[in-house]
């Protein structure tokens, strides 16, 4: 929600704060006009604590059960809630909540990361960095009990895809805002961040049809739909078309079972392949 | 109380025996442990089946098995899953599939781990492959194995 806006308003910051008026007074950012994309952000976090309190947190041994399933649960709902938290935030249909804890005991912490997902009109970073933050305050929470010197640091947004200001990465080695690799999305093009292609793989008995294995697909847009690369396969090659159209294929999305519907963005690894047969 | 759970997909055999003693080696809360072990037939859709060949999608099968052991470890009080799955070359007899759980009570280990064969059918991304006299074909899914998924709906139990 950091994007400059299209406001008929005039910015008293035309490179400050969009959610500031011209009056000075805080309002919410017009986004009826912008195109809808794909758009990602990862956040994390950090929670340290005593050794002894990671410990009984990674055997399982605390007194209020899984820390961090809880936690990570709760990361996911606080990211639904976010608009209700953040005053001039917009109210988003998120596509993706990922959370993840993992413990770090060589540094007596926990890190948490945060991935929020949408086809919409506006960033999701606000919603990555609520559930890092409540992901943090719900692991305090828990273990309070035991230790109450807990800190939470380190919240920050490391990556924005998708949106007018196109792709954002916090350098790893950075102390503060450094933007390494900004592209806008607008153009698009095979030299933007990820190369403008997804990885396509097909198994088992369609792999042995199609003769191919996997392939590299060029993408027009920034975000297509599973069925969009479907038939972006089938207008490259004709003859896969019959293959293709069965009606029992399964599909992934970054090796997660997808529908037809599922988002795919650049760089992500896209697979296709019969009913399973294991066990 | 947290489950601990284990997934390996290799091309080794495995030890029924040790992965039983893996479970319960030092503790003694554990009360029952079911185990599912699945071999491979020497019929199937066609008759005299040689050799099975399993394929797999690298990353994906360990991410699906080991979320499909989270949520029955979600649905039942389990005290550990151990699920290993054997892929490339196997021949009729040979152990495919070993599933175990332990809980404290038999009730919730049997349950999960049907529960965890019947998602394992139908959700990890598996091919078999089966090498008869008649010729080499790609197994197809069965709908029965959609079927017991299904019974796992909420509401049915």
């Amino acid at each position: 929600m950091t994007q400059q806006a299209n406001t008929p308003v005039s910015d008293p910051h035309p490179e400050g704060f969009t959610h500031i008026n011209a009056k000075g007074e805080a309002s919410m950012v017009d986004v009826t006009e912008k195109a809808v994309t794909a758009r990602e952000a990862v956040a994390e976090a950090y929670v340290e604590m005593q050794p002894e309190t990671l410990r009984m947190i990674v055997s399982g041994e605390h007194k209020k059960g899984d820390v961090l399933a809880v936690a990570r649960i709760a990361g996911i709902q606080a990211a639904k809630k976010t608009a209700d938290l953040i005053p001039l935030c917009h109210p988003l249909m998120l596509t993706k909540v990922k959370v993840e804890l993992t413990p770090e005991p060589e540094h007596n912490r926990i890190r948490i990361e945060s991935l929020c997902k949408l086809a919409g009109q506006t960033g999701v970073e606000m919603e990555a960095l609520t559930a890092a933050s409540v992901a943090a305050l719900t692991l305090y929470d828990m273990c309070k009990a035991v230790d109450k010197t807990m800190v939470i640091s380190g919240t920050k947004v490391l990556e924005k895809k998708g949106g007018k200001s196109g792709n954002w990465q916090m350098a790893s080695d950075s102390s503060g805002a450094q933007v390494v690799s900004v592209s806008g999305s607008q153009a698009a093009s095979p030299s933007a961040v990820g190369g403008g292609v997804v990885k396509v793989r097909f198994f088992a008995g369609l792999r042995e049809t199609l003769g191919c294995e996997q392939l590299p697909l060029s993408l027009n847009a920034e975000a297509v739909t599973l069925a969009d690369v479907k038939a972006l396969l089938i207008t490259s090659h004709p003859d896969w078309e019959d293959a293709l159209s069965a009606k029992n294929l399964l599909m992934s999305v970054n090796q997660q079972m997808a529908k037809a519907s599922a988002l795919v963005t650049v760089g992500d690894e896209v697979a296709f392949f019969p009913p399973v047969t294991g066990g | 109380m947290s489950c601990q759970i284990q997934i390996s997909v290799q091309e080794a055999e495995f030890d029924l025996g040790a992965v039983n003693r893996a479970i319960s080696a030092d503790r003694t809360d554990i009360g029952a442990i079911v185990t599912f072990s699945g071999l491979v037939r020497d019929f199937n859709e066609k008759p005299d089946v040689l050799a099975l060949t399993l394929e797999h999608y690298p990353g994906m099968t360990e991410q699906a098995l080991a979320e499909i052991a989270a949520e029955a470890a979600e649905r039942w009080p389990l005290q550990a899953i151990h699920v290993v799955h054997r892929v490339g070359r196997l021949t009729p007899g040979d152990p495919i599939v070993l599933v175990a759980v332990a809980s404290a009570h038999r009730q919730a280990a049997f349950d999960g781990c049907s529960f965890i064969m019947d998602f394992l059918k139908t959700r990890a991304p598996f091919w078999k492959k089966e090498n008869t006299r008649q010729g080499d074909y790609w197994v197809s899914a069965r709908s029965s194995d959609a079927t017991a998924a299904e019974r796992w709906q909420e509401g049915e139990i």
